[in-house]
């Protein structure tokens, strides 16, 4: 694919610099040459793998304690600007929390992935770090005791009866009024309260059961 | 709907916008500056400036190039006040960053040639195939002609080639 024509090294500039767009009649051109249309069949490939390798899972993205702590300065200056706003954080704090807890758990995406038992000692730990007690009744395949919101939390996954991967999120130091469900970014979960403290659940693969929710809530003890 | 409930549902959409656009925001940093913890103080500060800045948003369905350019200025803002230092990519622990990590080795290979693409190539490409931005709104964002543009992402591509296994094309003068 080499010592092109004029109207090919044209071409060959608009498809290689946008292959999804082209001017009419560098398309034109390119139905008419098969050498053209088969480079942008090759950069069409090339841009799928691209699109690809620039969605970088974001689990490595956990930050320092310093950090964090900016993190948090920037939770408190978008809930203060809110409230200017309408108090509207203030009225709505579960939707908060969910949004909260979604991002978290998209930045730990591959936690769905686990498949293996962890060992009880390392549950244990995490709970022993994280303040918290769950019996869980499902074996528990990913937990580590994440920061969040200025704490350290249970954040466990666990496989289910059915199969599927359920994040459990055990949060000592938020407390949530009333059951509130949310789905956002093809997860839906549940936020509950417990005790002192709640409880968020999601998952990928459709609604959690009030029954699982319930049997999973009078497990944790803070 | 009262003034007040408008503001505050407008305030609650925004919070869902940027809330959904910030894992690009933050892939996007990285692409950017190479470094997983100036991307995060990046996102940070886009986040900020967004809210701050929301009146400025009268479209929403412009939010995604907005917000990029947005990230784009503070990263060059962040260099600017913190005068960081910039390092040759090849000598850069970047390349064996987890943040990279895949099973798939070639598309390992993909992100390290990507990597080390000079900051001229790997912008534009960025802005366009992971922030969707036209070739005449990163011609604007870059203050380039249409025409550097569409050479820059060419040459892009074309070093890219090698990599995918293709045979690179004849460069465009």
């Amino acid at each position: 694919m080499s010592a092109a024509a004029p109207e090919c090294r044209q071409a060959r500039l608009y498809i290689g610099a946008d292959p999804h767009h082209l001017p009419a009649d560098i398309a034109a051109h390119v139905e008419a040459c098969a050498a053209c249309r088969r480079f942008r069949e090759e950069t069409l490939s090339l841009d799928g793998r691209l699109h690809a390798a620039l969605d970088l899972p974001l689990a490595h993205f956990r930050r320092a304690a310093v950090v964090r702590t900016r993190r948090f300065a920037l939770a408190a200056s978008v809930v203060f600007a809110m409230i200017v706003a309408g108090g509207f954080w203030l009225f709505r704090p579960s939707t908060a929390l969910a949004g909260e807890v979604v991002a978290h758990v998209e930045e730990e995406a591959d936690s769905w992935n686990s498949r293996d038992n962890l060992p009880a000692t390392q549950v244990a730990e995490i709970m022993r770090t994280a303040g918290a007690q769950f019996d869980s009744p499902y074996p528990v395949v990913y937990g580590y005791p994440c920061p969040f919101k200025g704490h350290r939390v249970a954040h466990l996954v666990v496989l289910t009866p059915d199969g599927t991967t359920m994040t459990v999120m055990l949060i000592p130091h938020e407390h949530v009024r009333r059951r509130t469900e949310f789905a956002r970014d093809g997860m839906s979960g549940v936020l509950l309260p417990a005790g002192k403290g709640s409880v968020a659940l999601l998952t990928r693969d459709g609604a959690i059961a009030d029954s699982t929710a319930d049997e999973i809530v009078s497990r944790v003890h803070w | 709907m009262n003034a007040a409930s408008r503001g505050t549902t407008v305030a609650g959409a925004f919070t869902r916008l940027l809330e959904m656009l910030r894992p690009d925001l933050l892939r996007f940093a990285y692409w950017l500056a190479r470094d997983r913890q100036v991307a995060e103080d990046v996102v940070q500060e886009t986040l900020i400036r967004a809210w701050k800045s929301r009146d400025e948003l009268k479209d929403p369905a412009a939010a995604r190039p907005w917000l990029f350019t947005i990230v784009r200025r503070e990263h060059a803002r962040l260099f600017e006040r913190k005068r960081l230092p910039t390092v040759d990519v090849d000598e850069v622990e970047a390349l064996g960053d987890p943040a990279l990590a895949t099973d798939d080795a070639a598309l390992l290979d993909l992100r390290r040639a990507i990597m080390q693409l000079p900051d001229e190539y790997r912008e534009p490409l960025v802005l366009q195939v992971l922030g969707g931005l036209s070739t005449a709104e990163i011609g604007a964002e870059l203050k380039l002609t249409q025409a550097a543009v569409l050479t820059r992402l060419f040459r892009a591509r074309n070093r890219l080639r090698t990599i995918y296994g293709l045979e690179p094309v004849e460069d465009v003068e």
